[in-house]
């Protein structure tokens, strides 16, 4: 009974939400596959003749890939050095015990609720004053001051979750300390690392306040910033904009559905922003 | 939830004192555990207890891109005070939070509702679902600016095809629109994760609680009320909290949709910081912003962070 009660209004939510969601992404992918004639002059609900003439110019004329190789270089060195400093630095708070552990573990939920806004003018003194403008590594270095909290309190609440007996097992049997935690956490916390490491590497990917006022250089922008300036350059240039969009999103979407299972395990510890 | 069997690895707080160990084994331990942490800790002071500490000092200084800073007192704050468009950005702020909060909140629980029934393509429909909140901001943000564009977007054409309108809608460049226009984008981004927490927590409530009150004859709403919003409360309060947060300090729905115009008729607070230090260069003037806010907000995330560590 209580199904025939709610399946008109559940009806209903799916229809609204559905429309919803698809307006903006039918709008993004029907204009990447379209050509300008189609998009500006004589407009289609679907492209006439699909083209991947906006993916060639963006790749080409708007040379794309150098962005999109900036931002691989940032994300990926971002997610190796936050996760691997942030693997010890939960193990050290849930595992070890020792004074002042818990106000590390309240410091870093703090830095993690606290946002970049905040941040972001004296971070790009500090950028200047090292000598970093202008560089690469300035984006890697300030992504960790966000990744870190983020990755070690998720971490942090993985490894609470399993329970200690296999590594007091592991060093009865003679393993040290930081051992049984290679050897018997990692292996059984491995999907916690892998969510660490996806959300670390789409925040680094999708970052971008301090890539805009940090990143000055346009062979050094970063996707964001770059798709973001092409707004301004050229009026006609949405069809190639769209299909950036498009490549913008492929990596994130792409690991996110590869990982779905972690991922929403992630949400459900409460630990993810929204 | 740790274990709580008494060992090495039972955390500290939940026990007496360190019964059949000796002293030595706990000052290694103490050692072992600061070295793990080393890197951690100098990140967190270099980029985050130095900035942090800069951002309040600039913020009493004339600091501008190119000169040295000289100490100036109250004066920054003030002339924030005697500025409309900080009351403005201010005022706008709490409207972006407020109305988008309640977008989120009905259309997450909407979205929760519906996915937790069992029914075929339920996980399609929540993978799907889910695709605003997973692609990046700057390409949502962009894909609704061209949406909505008077001259060649789809909706524009799609409105005046079915005679619905005979005029373009500038939704994002009219006054009255641009604001609620804006609300609507950030909210399409964000719901999908007040939805998938909602269903989190709706599939944390047991079955039987639901049999009891259907043996007790209560209705679909009763359930909801008595059942779901009870079992759901924690999820609510700490999704409600932490999406006040990431809402009130957006940069870039604003940014990317309207940097602020028309006529600051969108300008929030963090793009008032922006304008003012990295486009005007006034970084005291412009540090002073979030300075002015940090009070309220540091109390509100401390509240916060004190609910999501009883969570553990």
């Amino acid at each position: 009974m209580t199904r025939a009660l709610t399946a008109v209004p559940s009806g209903i939510v799916v229809v609204v939400l559905a429309i919803f969601v698809s307006l903006p992404l039918y709008s993004m992918v029907v204009t990447a596959f379209k050509t300008d004639k189609e998009i500006y002059d004589d407009f289609t609900y679907m492209p006439r003749q699909p083209t991947l003439i906006q993916f060639q110019r963006v790749i080409v004329n708007d040379r794309f890939f150098i962005n999109i190789r900036n931002s691989l270089i940032v994300a990926s060195t971002t997610t190796v050095l936050a996760v691997s400093m942030s693997v010890l630095a939960a193990f050290a708070v849930v595992r070890l015990r020792f004074h002042g552990r818990v106000w590390i573990a309240r410091i870093i939920l703090f830095k993690y609720l606290l946002p970049t806004t905040l941040l972001y003018i004296p971070l790009f003194l500090v950028v200047n004053s090292v000598g970093l403008a202008n560089t690469l590594q300035s984006l890697i270095f300030t992504y960790l001051s966000f990744s870190i909290p983020f990755a070690t309190w998720l971490l942090m609440g993985y490894f609470r979750g399993i329970p200690p007996d296999l590594e007091e097992q592991a060093m009865i049997d003679g393993c040290s300390r930081v051992g049984a935690m290679v050897r018997v956490l990692l292996p059984v916390a491995a999907p916690g690392v892998v969510a660490a490491a996806i959300f670390t590497f789409t925040g680094a990917w999708n970052e971008f306040l301090l890539a805009l006022v940090f990143i000055n250089r346009a062979d050094l922008q970063t996707v964001p910033v770059k798709l973001a300036g092409m707004i301004v350059g050229d009026q006609y240039v949405w069809g190639a904009i769209m299909a950036g969009a498009i490549l913008a999103s492929l990596p994130v979407v792409v690991l996110y559905f590869l990982a779905q299972r972690f991922v929403v395990s992630g949400i459900a510890a409460g630990a993810v922003k929204g | 939830m740790a274990a709580t069997t008494s060992g090495v690895s039972t955390p500290a707080h939940e026990q007496a004192g360190p019964a059949g160990r000796s002293g030595a084994l706990l000052r290694q331990e103490a050692w072992l555990g600061w070295l793990l942490l080393t890197p951690v800790i100098v990140v967190m002071l270099g980029l985050v207890v130095w900035p942090f500490t800069t951002a309040i000092w600039i913020a009493f200084t004339d600091k501008a891109i190119g000169r040295e800073a000289h100490w100036i007192g109250l004066t920054n704050f003030a002339n924030l005070i005697a500025n409309p468009r900080f009351g403005l950005a201010l005022q706008h702020s709490l409207v972006f939070t407020v109305a988008g909060l309640s977008l989120k909140f009905v259309l997450g629980m909407g979205m929760a509702l519906v996915l937790n029934q069992g029914f075929r393509g339920r996980n399609i429909l929540r993978a799907y679902f889910l695709m605003p909140w997973i692609l990046p901001g700057f390409v949502a943000y962009m894909t609704w600016r061209w949406f909505l564009d008077p001259l060649q977007g789809v909706l524009n054409y799609a409105l005046t095809d079915l005679g619905l309108i005979h005029y373009p809608l500038e939704l994002l460049g009219s006054a009255t629109t641009a604001l609620p226009t804006v609300i609507v984008a950030d909210t399409w981004k964000s719901f999908p994760f007040f939805g998938l927490a909602f269903l989190a927590g709706l599939q944390n409530i047991p079955a039987e609680l639901y049999e009891a009150a259907a043996v007790d004859g209560a209705t679909g709403w009763q359930k909801f009320r008595f059942v779901t919003v009870p079992g759901l409360r924690h999820v609510i309060i700490v999704v409600l909290m932490l999406g006040t947060i990431f809402t009130f300090n957006a940069f870039e729905p604003v940014y990317l949709l309207t940097g602020g115009g028309p006529a600051d008729a969108t300008v929030v607070y963090t793009v008032l910081a922006y304008e003012t230090g990295i486009v005007n260069m006034r970084l005291g003037e412009s540090s002073a912003v979030p300075v002015m806010i940090l009070p309220i907000l540091g109390l509100y995330i401390v509240a916060l962070s004190g609910l999501m560590s009883r969570d553990e």
